[in-house]
């Protein structure tokens, strides 16, 4: 389980003012809070630079809230303090979560095996069954960089098995993939929950989130705007689908931050 | 271990697959030292040859004694023509038509006064050039013969005109001094190699990994940021020392070839080197090629860990390739010599090292010394470079916040403060400047030496402050002391003075060759007139060490890391800059009284004054030994009695202990 409390992000922006170059400080995520629990999906979603991806480095471990705290338990409810010990458990994938392109995917998985210490016989036999699990066995030799844009998101997907986190953090695992790969990647998300793992991911797919998602919390400017089961926004927005509930939230929250501004 | 045995193997895999690393790493060293020792060595053979098989043509009018002389140098040339550089024949034609000829030659004699003989020729013409060899040296053996036939007609002999012989007796071997005119400009283009082969691999892990976009994947592993950064640097270490390895072995293959086979002058030269004596160096040159790789790795790492793109990166070859390169060319100075000062300049030692071992001059403690020197500075660079590395900046800011200076001025904000990697960027531009600018000018002039030191330790801080537009009030604590906190002040001091003096008496009995060295430094110094001595040596480095030390770091540590750490680190770095032996710790001691002196009162100007009394007392003791000795006899002590140990130490804990109480009670809060 992974708890977020109140986390904040601050960054600072320069813009030019004439000749001079001013900076000012914002925040893109600004006091968010949110949980996610075993045997869950949950959904993140928002438009471009609403914060999903800042927030979901920061629950990866990859960058320090500037204030806050992600408190993530392991299956008998302790905490995982230790930030290396965290990473084991946690599978991160994103678009910039880009693969060795002069390895192959064999090699590549036999690096990650022995960077989380596995036995070596348990590394082949991993790799063995992950391979056949992504139907990668007519490419696995390849170097990646030889590979299609779905092939290699496989791979990248083959890449947070190897660890067997209790966690997957995705974001926009399925963004300019066919049917078929995106298909894949969806039916793997659904595999991990029934296995009682955590899958916390973005995506701009509403359909796509209507039905695999258990739960969303929308974001807007860094804020959570909205948060519930699918079925629970389409009726606080008295609408029939995802989309339309989205857009609802959306206008509401831009018309709510234009009378604070005004 | 395990995992970093795993992310080095992961980091050289990478680097191998890629070709062009490839082709600079093994390829550049295997090719450049044959190509430029045997091609140049059979390009110059194969023009010798050439010219030794054409016939230079010598012209001249047949005027004079032209004909005459002409005549006898061509009976020379007979007899002579096997040890001429070239072949010639001698054509009479009009001045007109000179330009047909290699050489022109003309001769008039009068009776009774010697035979004048013109040769013309163009230095820039090889042809010209041979002929005007050939010709001289055919008329040397004209003179010879024409000196001989004159001496035995007045009825002497050769003794007469040299009645004293002189025979210099040099007592280097040839091989010896062959090894001392090439080994300069050998290490050199060993050590240049070895940036080469060093530089692309480190471009290649640190930004290449970045652009690539596999950095940000490399950080979901459970993987610290110091294993990644000490697995890249082992990584490229290693492409270091195989270019290293690879280079020598060209080296040697190069030398071996040409002594066996070409036949120049360079191949002469070789001839003369004694290789048993040189091989058994081998291991010694290994160990100093695989050092100065550790440090040239270090230095590639910090530069590319920085650059935001490769195209940045590849920006920084050259400043780096400049940096080594002029350290590098220490070697090719004839009078530069590796001794005790020297072999703590890196990479400048390194070429001075290869010098003394192609030389064979070799002083194994020199040697040991320069190769842990390298090592040494490697480790910290490295270390420094490991525990500073934050990756989120490097992958999602700019870079470094700790680094700011690399920003454009216009972007600082005002009261900007600086960050560690400021700081240790400043120790280090200090650092440089005194290694190389200071000991250039110490070298010629040792006083002026010591002005233009103190001119840049006033000059780093000043431009720091100037360029991040720092704060230089707060910054530097520049603020009117209280009356108390003065007093306060200079209890503390004389209580650290007095610990001092104790702690350097100890040491001197501890290093006594240390501080032989360092009085007969002084003693040049002190020959200059006692205010001048005063000036560059106590008001100087009062104002300019305190502004650095006190300003400057602990001012800007004292924002980053607390007040604890700014005074231990500040303080350190004081004593280090005073490389020496004996002075490290009581120099650092006296450094961390004035910091504390500065944390308590809240001004700097304390620390100043007493600094200066502090130099100027102990300059004093030096350049007037006699007054000084009636004054305070102690003193002068060549060594303390156990009485005069108890008093310093009492006398020194009580007023250090008056000083912290009065420091606390009186300074701000």
């Amino acid at each position: 389980m992974i708890i977020a409390s109140d986390l904040c992000k601050e960054f600072e922006k320069s813009y030019k003012e004439g000749k001079k170059t001013k900076k000012e400080k914002f925040l893109a995520v600004n006091h968010v809070s949110l949980t996610a629990k075993e045997g869950e999906i949950v959904g993140i979603l928002g438009p471009n630079g609403a914060g999903k991806t800042t927030l979901l480095r920061m629950l990866g471990s990859l960058m320090t809230p500037t204030e806050g705290r992600v408190t993530l338990m392991d299956t008998e409810g302790n905490e995982i303090a230790d930030d290396t010990k965290k990473k084991e458990a946690i599978g991160y994938l994103s678009g910039n979560t880009k693969l060795y392109p002069r390895f192959s995917i064999r090699e590549y998985l036999t690096f990650l095996g022995e960077v989380y210490e596995y036995p070596k016989q348990e590394i082949a036999e991993r790799i063995e069954r992950i391979i056949e699990v992504l139907d990668m066995s007519s490419f696995a030799d390849s170097r990646i960089e030889k590979l299609s844009t779905g092939q290699t998101q496989r791979a990248s997907i083959a890449r947070c098995l190897m660890a067997d986190p209790m966690l997957y953090i995705l974001d926009e695992p399925t963004l300019g993939l066919d049917i078929l790969s995106a298909d894949a990647i969806i039916r793997f998300m659904k595999e991990q929950k029934e296995k009682g793992k955590t899958v916390l991911y973005s995506t701009h797919y509403l359909e796509e989130a209507q039905v695999l998602c258990d739960r969303i919390y929308m974001i807007c400017g860094g804020r959570i705007v909205a948060q519930g089961t699918p079925a629970q926004l389409m009726e606080q927005t008295g609408t029939s689908n995802l989309r339309e509930a989205f857009h609802a939230i959306y206008d509401e929250s831009e018309r709510e931050d234009n009378n604070e501004t005004a | 271990m395990k995992r970093l045995r795993t992310l080095i193997r992961k980091e050289v895999m990478d680097v191998l697959r890629d070709k062009k690393t490839l082709i600079i790493m093994v390829v550049v060293p295997l090719l450049l030292y044959p190509t430029i020792m045997i091609g140049m060595t059979l390009i110059m053979s194969m023009v010798a040859q050439s010219q030794e098989e054409k016939i230079h043509t010598v012209a001249y009018e047949g005027s004079g004694a032209d004909t005459e002389v002409v005549t006898a140098l061509e009976a020379l040339y007979t007899e002579h023509s096997e040890d001429l550089v070239c072949e010639l024949t001698f054509e009479q034609m009009k001045k007109s038509d000179d330009a047909q000829a290699d050489a022109w030659f003309a001769a008039s004699a009068e009776e009774g006064k010697n035979i004048k003989v013109e040769i013309s020729y163009t230095s820039t013409n090889q042809d010209s050039n041979y002929a005007e060899s050939a010709l001289t040296e055919l008329l040397t053996y004209y003179k010879e013969d024409l000196l001989k036939e004159k001496l035995a007609g007045q009825g002497l002999d050769e003794t007469f005109l040299t009645p004293v012989l002189v025979e210099s007796v040099d007592s280097a071997s040839e091989s010896e001094s062959v090894g001392m005119n090439i080994g300069g400009s050998i290490g050199m283009m060993l050590i240049v190699t070895v940036l080469m082969g060093a530089f692309y691999p480190a471009v290649d892990v640190t930004t290449g990994e970045k652009e690539r976009g596999t950095l940000e994947t490399l950080l979901t592993l459970p993987v610290s940021n110091f294993q990644m950064i000490m697995s890249k640097y082992i990584a490229v270490a290693l492409f270091a020392c195989v270019t290293a390895v690879l280079s020598l072995l060209a080296l040697g293959g190069s030398v071996v070839f040409l002594m066996v086979g070409a036949s120049t002058e360079l191949a002469a030269e070789l001839q003369g080197i004694d290789i048993s004596k040189l091989l058994s160096l081998v291991p010694v040159l290994l160990l100093a090629m695989i050092s100065v790789a550790l440090l040239i790795t270090a230095i590639c790492m910090c530069f590319c860990v920085f650059a935001k793109s490769m195209k940045e990166a590849n920006n920084y070859s050259t400043p780096v390739m400049l940096i080594v390169m002029f350290a590098s060319m220490m070697g090719m100075i004839p009078s530069a010599q590796l001794d005790y000062r020297t072999a703590l300049i890196p990479i400048a030692n390194i070429s001075l090292l290869i010098k003394q071992i192609a030389s064979q001059q070799f002083s194994f403690p020199l040697a040991a010394i320069t190769i842990t020197v390298n090592s040494a500075y490697s480790v910290m660079i490295i270390w420094i470079l490991a525990k500073m590395y934050d990756s989120e900046d490097i992958l999602f800011h700019d870079g470094f916040k700790n680094f700011q200076i690399f920003k454009k001025r216009s972007e600082f904000m005002k009261g900007t403060v600086p960050g560690i990697g400021d700081l240790i960027m400043s120790v280090v531009v200090l650092l440089l400047l005194v290694l190389y600018v200071g000991t250039a000018v110490t070298v010629r002039a040792p006083f002026a030496g010591v002005v233009v030191q103190q001119l840049m330790i006033l000059g780093v801080p000043l431009f720091v402050t100037w360029y991040m537009k720092s704060d230089c009030k707060t910054l530097f604590s520049l603020k009117k002391p209280g009356k108390g906190s003065v007093m306060a002040g200079i209890c503390f001091y004389v209580g650290t003075f007095c610990l001092e003096m104790l702690l350097t008496g100890y040491l001197v009995k501890l290093f006594p060759a240390s501080t032989e060295n360092m009085n007969k430094s002084y003693e040049i110094l002190m020959a200059q007139p006692t205010i001048l001595i005063v000036l560059v040596m106590a008001l100087m480095p009062a104002v300019g060490e305190e502004i650095f030390f006190r300003g400057l770091m602990y001012g800007g540590l004292r924002e980053k890391c607390g007040v604890k750490w700014a005074i231990l680190i500040s303080a350190v770095i004081f004593g280090a800059f005073h490389v020496s032996l004996v002075k490290l710790i009581p120099t650092a001691m006296l450094g961390a009284c004035f910091a504390y002196i500065v944390y308590k009162s809240g001004s700097i100007y304390i620390g100043m004054v007493l600094h200066f009394l502090n130099n100027a007392f102990l300059l004093l003791q030096m350049k007037e030994p006699d007054t000084f000795g009636k004054i305070l006899p102690v003193l002068m002590k060549e060594e303390f009695a156990l009485t005069d140990m108890l008093g310093f130490l009492l006398v020194g804990i009580v007023a250090m202990v008056i000083g912290i109480i009065l420091l606390k009670k009186t300074g701000n809060k």
